[in-house]
């Protein structure tokens, strides 16, 4: 390639680049909303939140699966409320609704052996432990459900407290 | 004749780049589709790297996407093969400095190169690094040794010349 051939490539791509301001120009006029050329205001990146991206199924508080011996019984909720109170031997692995589950943690979850993974938070509405459970399986966790109800309807159902519970 | 001027004179290379070309153009045409569909979208992934101004955020999201679209159409028909491995080579380059000031900010981001899949899906790391610089390296062979594409101007050429 001479030096001849690099300036008319330049000046051939310098063209295509005036061709893809048009087209970017006239394919924005042709929008509902056009996009704004220039931001008004600064990007809040703080804001996507990582969605959670698999399935997992719904089980009630008694259903035989969340006190199975091999299941994974994991706490979605914070440290207090884990702390306060927590099913026997759950694995606490607190969701945050901002930052994305530590890869550690999902390593933990998938290499405990068990043969399902019952996630539990804190009932609400959205349920920490639903959200938990969801992003687990979307990353690669099997066999993922998740007490409708979480903590609150745990505690609820009658199981007596020191049979599996621990409690303050 | 050096080594290398007898490389170049390879009349093979008409048919290695036009494997590189389809390529490169299939790679640009998927990158593209999703930012000219929806470029708030892509706006946000071009702030994310926290490289350009914020006056020129919006513009890079409106116009980046076209200049890939364009190279890509160019890169398949053949025509004006070098300008549009230029324009390749010069995007990859871009990508490379912005991915690599990325990673050492330790972002924990997508790349942003296709459909928007957020970090947890698409994070950029060393592969994503190798990845452009192996798409950069297509676009360089192309601009240096094909020096006869196959395509519209090949046919241009021999029309012009009696």
């Amino acid at each position: 390639m001479t030096l001849r051939d690099l300036l008319v490539a330049t000046r051939d791509a310098t063209l295509v680049a005036v061709l893809a301001v048009a087209a970017a120009a006239a394919t924005n006029a042709l929008r509902d909303a056009p996009f704004p050329w220039i931001a008004v205001a600064a990007y809040d990146l703080f804001v996507p939140c990582p969605e959670p991206l698999g399935d997992a199924k719904a089980v009630s508080p008694m259903e035989p699966i969340v006190r199975a011996e091999r299941t994974l019984v994991v706490d979605a909720r914070d440290r207090a409320a884990h702390s306060d109170w927590h099913l026997s031997g759950a694995m606490h692995v607190p969701f945050d609704w901002i930052d994305a589950v530590p890869d550690e943690a999902v390593r933990r979850v998938a290499a405990s052996g068990a043969a399902a993974v019952v996630v539990y938070g804190d009932g609400g509405d959205p349920d920490s432990g639903r959200e938990l459970a969801r992003e687990l399986s979307g990353r690669g966790v099997r066999n993922v459900h998740y007490v409708e109800g979480g903590a609150p309807a745990l505690r609820g159902d009658g199981h007596p407290p020191g049979a599996g519970e621990v409690a303050p | 004749m050096t080594s290398f001027s007898r490389c170049a004179a390879w009349r093979g290379h008409a048919y290695l780049a036009l494997a590189a070309r389809l390529y490169l153009a299939w790679v640009f045409l998927a990158a593209c589709a999703h930012k000219i569909a929806d470029p708030a979208a892509f706006a946000v992934d071009v702030a994310t790297y926290g490289i350009l101004p914020l006056w020129g955020v919006n513009a890079v999201a409106h116009v980046l996407p076209w200049i890939e679209a364009f190279a890509a159409a160019m890169l398949i028909l053949g025509l004006r093969v070098r300008a549009a491995a230029l324009l390749v080579a010069g995007m990859m380059a871009t990508f490379l400095v912005a991915l690599s000031v990325a990673l050492a900010k330790g972002l924990d981001m997508s790349c942003g190169c296709f459909a928007s899949t957020g970090a947890a899906e698409d994070p950029i790391s060393s592969l994503t690094l190798l990845r452009d610089g192996a798409w950069m390296a297509l676009a360089l062979y192309v601009l240096i040794l094909d020096r006869r594409p196959l395509g519209l101007d090949r046919i241009l050429d021999r029309r012009r010349i009696p």
